[in-house]
């Protein structure tokens, strides 16, 4: 070989390791630019969630796994038995992807392991909510500024505690807590809502005030964690109006529906009202049928399969659906044996069958004494029974379990516009 | 020798013997003959499949009529799957057969789905149900490519689209009700069959779309009345679908029936023609009602014919109709001219007592309701309404403060109505011993008085709940189901802790303020007055009134 010819190639590696260079430093700055999850609007103004480049569709459950014989306020985080673990395999093994949590406890270090146990040892990522003071007493006061100023505080605490694990999703703020400013249920005001003699404006003053009260935390979340997004909890898509003004900084909503078989119109109407992206973040059905008074595990399945089918139509890129659907979180994960009279303990040892709440758009059992068909203690994908050796409930999937888990593996949406093959 | 009554007797004997051997040979025949027709039906299916197989693969103009038979034998047993196996084979050869066969397909795992779910087969729902779901929509789009819009099997095809996917509530519900309305149009417009247009309506009805299904009825009788059809048969189809309870149609079709004879009649016999259909159409116990299109026909009659077209029984039957429809403003229009105008009538003290209810319950107007109330206690002759128009004085006045006056007329009504009504007497008693004791008014009245009254719930309109009673015309002693409907807006599953508290006539039931419904009956004829304040965590959030005639 030549001097030349040494020359030439001499010359032509460093442009190649110039080059390699270059594309490294491209790929780093890429990387670094782009938020580990974020929210994707496509041309065709459908909205997709993105989890480290790649399109995340949230096959999510929520998570409050209270053993028999405890209510609400059972610390499970400090469970050495430690039921994520349990639950977490039996969840990947149906193919959840992700857990919902509504409100975490103080103590960060028990919430990492948790979201840490899940996320390393089976992928499910972790959607983390705060009440935002919903259910403190007395009633939540929105308006209030030293309430907000402390509920503010609780959350970026906890925000900036957890926006580095790898295991979390994104953030949810409140849940239903508009029907607050309806004025049905933890009912508040302000003495500016109160100079308002209409009742109309004065609903419309109160979610104003709401709204606007999360988006100034969702901004602030923005600032400290750019990598998750911030969800707006809401119950139905009620209030939804004054979003479009009050709360323009979150990312997406999070929808608490229950409607039955599928979800109605409620992807169309929520792209009219307030175009974001939506997140079904509480949906499901129970599995006591009230009316026959006996366990009606395909009830269950029924429901959800026939939900999951819509919320795949409204996916991005599904032909004709809104294209605005993240995915959803099905209520719940496990039976909750306290939840019929918390305030009764003997009671939460009992599989309560006696129903608190009616809807009838479950209509097999609608013919219940006084249209309660609803049973609080009976959401579980799967179920609970005592162990006899003293150690974690014994869970038992329940046939929606296997009826999802099909599902997802082949999501039939009856839109295929081809001929059939044979008659 | 035998003698002849023994003879007599053998004879008979055997007569027995005989008969009851003919019986035991027609059992056997008859025995025999059922296994033979039973064997037969047993076959009967795969040689009656046969033959519809040969009709249908023969292409004649029987087709479609032996395709519904062939589905009729296997729908009969649920046999869906052997249907559609039968169908995916059926004569490859033959092609024009092909989008039939498909829509069949369709239609039967649509039924095979319904059915599944409706018998909770849930092994095969889940298992077999995307399969099914595959086949309905893959077949009726097949059937739809080789079809155009003025083939009847496209449209029942399209129907069968919108159903499936309005019956899953999914997001093609709306897109596919949209194709089958403009398919519809296009096949009505192309001179389709007509009889095919009111069935696809008929169906929109079951679905809750009665709008769509209008603009189809319409459609269907424009068609109708555009042809040679004659008035007095136009009406008897009319009549027709108004027997079988088809009343949107029903209505469409009279709309027409009476822009033709509008013309055409004199103007009493115009009006008399009105006064049948609005008659049909206004509320009644039993038959198929509709008082807003009674409305609109007792409208047209007095158009026609101005004030003078009103008979006492018509003018009342207008009144009643509007009460009873809840259109309290206008009903109360037509009773002030029904007093002015017959003010001698037998109905003239129910009248006048719904006056007064309306006025002081509905439109807020205590001093003019009053006035009706003062009218009736002015009579000599007692009716139940006079009594209770006293009972409204008297309760009015205690709601007011003014308890000598409120005593006054109680005891006035006590002297009035003697023993006849016990149970209206302990009511009046109460009154008189919390007037008496210095206690307020029960609680439920007053709030109810309150709520009607009082400026302060002026915005109470009527509009979050709404009362209904099974029966508005029930004879003494006859069950009546009240029960509310609420409309708060959605709270989700956190449920609002509702209190309903009832006053007024509620007969021999006292419901508790958590019942939101109750079965009554009543002793005594008048009409019943039911109040109700509707109390969420917030407070008074509504009230509402129902009225019940007892006869």
């Amino acid at each position: 070989m030549n001097n030349s010819n040494k020359s030439v190639i001499d010359t032509g590696r460093k442009a190649a390791v110039f080059a390699a260079c270059i594309l490294f430093l491209f790929f780093i700055f890429g990387c670094a630019k782009q938020p580990k999850v974020f929210i994707k609007k496509l041309k065709n103004k459908n909205y997709q969630l993105i989890v480290n480049g790649r399109p995340f569709v949230v096959k999510g459950v929520c998570y409050n796994p209270i053993p028999i014989g405890k209510n609400h306020e059972y610390d499970w985080w400090s469970d050495s038995r430690k039921p994520w673990l349990v639950d977490g395999k039996l969840m990947k093994e149906m193919g959840i992807n992700a857990i919902r949590l509504y409100q975490v406890p103080e103590d960060i270090g028990k919430v990492k392991t948790v979201i840490r146990d899940l996320y390393e040892k089976y992928g499910i990522r972790t959607i983390i909510g705060d009440w935002l003071g919903f259910w403190e007493y007395p009633c939540p006061l929105y308006g209030d500024v030293k309430f907000r100023e402390r509920i503010e505080k609780q959350v970026l605490d906890m925000v900036n505690s957890l926006k580095d694990e790898p295991g979390v999703l994104l953030w949810i703020l409140g849940n239903e807590n508009n029907y607050s400013c309806i004025g049905t249920v933890n009912p508040w005001s302000s003495e500016e809502i109160d100079k308002e003699p209409d009742p109309q404006k004065q609903k419309g003053l109160r979610i104003k005030t709401y709204y606007s009260f999360v988006n100034e935390i969702a901004q602030k979340i923005h600032k400290i964690d750019p990598n998750h997004p911030v969800a707006l909890g809401n119950g139905e898509l009620a209030g939804l109006e004054y979003a479009k003004e009050a709360a323009k900084d979150v990312d997406l909503v999070a929808c608490i529906i229950y409607r039955g078989k599928t979800f109605g119109n409620l992807f169309m109407s929520l792209k009219a009202t307030f175009d974001k992206p939506i997140l079904l973040s509480e949906f499901g059905a129970d599995c006591y049928d009230a009316f026959l008074k006996k366990e009606d595990q395909n009830m269950q399945a029924f429901f959800l399969e026939s939900q999951w089918r819509q919320i795949y139509e409204n996916l991005a890129g599904q032909k004709r659906g809104a294209g605005n659907c993240l995915g959803g979180i099905m209520f719940e994960w496990t039976d909750e044996w306290w939840k019929h009279d918390d305030s009764n303990p003997d009671s939460w040892n009992v599989h309560d069958t006696i129903s608190n709440w009616s809807n009838g758009s479950y209509y097999y059992d609608i013919r219940a004494e006084g249209n309660k068909n609803m049973n609080e203690e009976w959401f579980g994908i799967v179920s609970l029974s005592k162990n006899p050796d003293d150690g974690l409930d014994i869970r038992s999937p329940r046939r929606a379990y296997y009826a999802i888990r099909e599902f997802w593996k082949n999501p039939n949406l009856n839109n295929k516009k081809k001929k059939a093959k044979s008659k | 020798m035998i003698k002849s009554n023994d003879l007599e007797c053998q004879i008979s004997n055997n007569e027995t013997f005989v008969l009851i051997f003919v019986i035991l040979i027609l059992s056997f025949i008859c025995n025999l003959s059922f296994d033979i027709c039973h064997s037969y039906a047993e076959e009967s299916k795969p040689n009656a499949a046969e033959t519809l197989t040969k009709c249908i693969c023969e292409g004649k103009t029987s087709q479609p009529v032996c395709l519904d038979e062939l589905k009729d034998l296997y729908f009969k047993d649920n046999k869906y799957t052997d249907f559609v196996g039968l169908l995916k084979g059926i004569c490859p050869e033959n092609k024009t057969v092909e989008p039939a066969v498909n829509y069949y397909i369709a239609f039967a795992r649509y039924s095979q789905l319904k059915y599944l779910e409706d018998v909770k087969n849930w092994d095969e729902y889940f298992a077999k149900g995307n399969e099914y779901r595959d086949d309905i929509v893959n077949c009726a789009q097949a059937a739809l490519g080789a079809t155009t819009s003025k083939d009847p099997l496209n449209i029942y095809s399209r129907l069968l689209l919108y159903q499936f996917h309005a019956d899953q509530q999914d997001t093609f519900s709306e897109a596919s009700l949209t194709e089958l309305m403009s398919a519809v149009t296009g096949f009505a417009q192309s001179n389709g069959d007509m009889e095919v247009v009111r069935k696809i309506a008929d169906k929109l009805i079951i679905y809750n779309e009665s709008g769509k299904a209008k603009e189809l009825y319409k459609i269907y009788a424009l068609k109708l009345a555009g042809s040679d059809i004659k008035d007095a048969e136009l009406r008897n189809i009319t009549d027709k679908f108004y027997k079988d309870a088809n009343l949107e149609l029903a209505e469409t079709i009279y709309d027409i029936y009476i822009e033709r004879i509008s013309k055409s009649l004199s103007k009493e016999k115009l009006i008399s023609e009105l006064t049948e259909v609005a008659k049909r159409f206004a509320y009644s116990n039993n038959a198929a009602a509709d008082p807003l299109y009674a409305e609109k026909i007792f409208k047209k009659i007095e158009e026609a014919g101005g004030k003078e077209s009103w008979s006492e029984e018509l003018m009342y039957l207008r009144g009643f109709n509007l009460e009873k429809a809840k259109v309290f403003a206008q009903a109360k229009d037509v009773y002030t001219e029904f007093l002015k105008t017959f003010p001698k009538s037998s109905h003239a003290d129910e009248v006048a007592y719904k006056s007064g209810v309306i006025f002081i319950y509905v439109l807020r107007d205590l001093k003019s309701g009053r006035e009706y109330f003062e009218q009736l206690a002015r009579k000599e002759a007692l009716s139940p309404h006079v009594l209770a128009g006293l009972y409204q004085l008297g309760l009015l006045k205690q709601w007011e403060g003014e308890l000598p006056a409120a005593k006054e007329y109680y005891n006035l009504l006590l002297e009035k109505m003697g023993n006849s009504d016990p149970d209206a007497l302990a009511v009046i008693q109460e009154r008189l011993s919390e007037i008496n004791q210095g206690k307020p008014l029960e609680y439920n009245l007053k709030l109810g008085l309150d709520a009607a009254l009082k400026e302060e719930f002026a915005n109470l309109n009527m509009s979050k709940v709404s009362l209904e009673s099974s029966r508005h015309l029930p004879e003494k002693g006859e069950e009546v189901a009240i029960h509310s409907v609420t409309s708060l807006g959605p709270t989700g599953c956190l449920q609002v802790e509702l209190q309903y508290l009832w006053s007024g006539d509620l007969g021999i039931t006292k419901p508790a303020i958590t019942q939101s419904e109750f079965k009554t009956s009543y002793k005594t004829p008048g009409t019943k007055l039911i109040n109700m304040v509707l109390v969420a965590p917030e407070g008074i959030t509504d009230r509402n009134i129902d009225l019940i005639d007892v006869h």
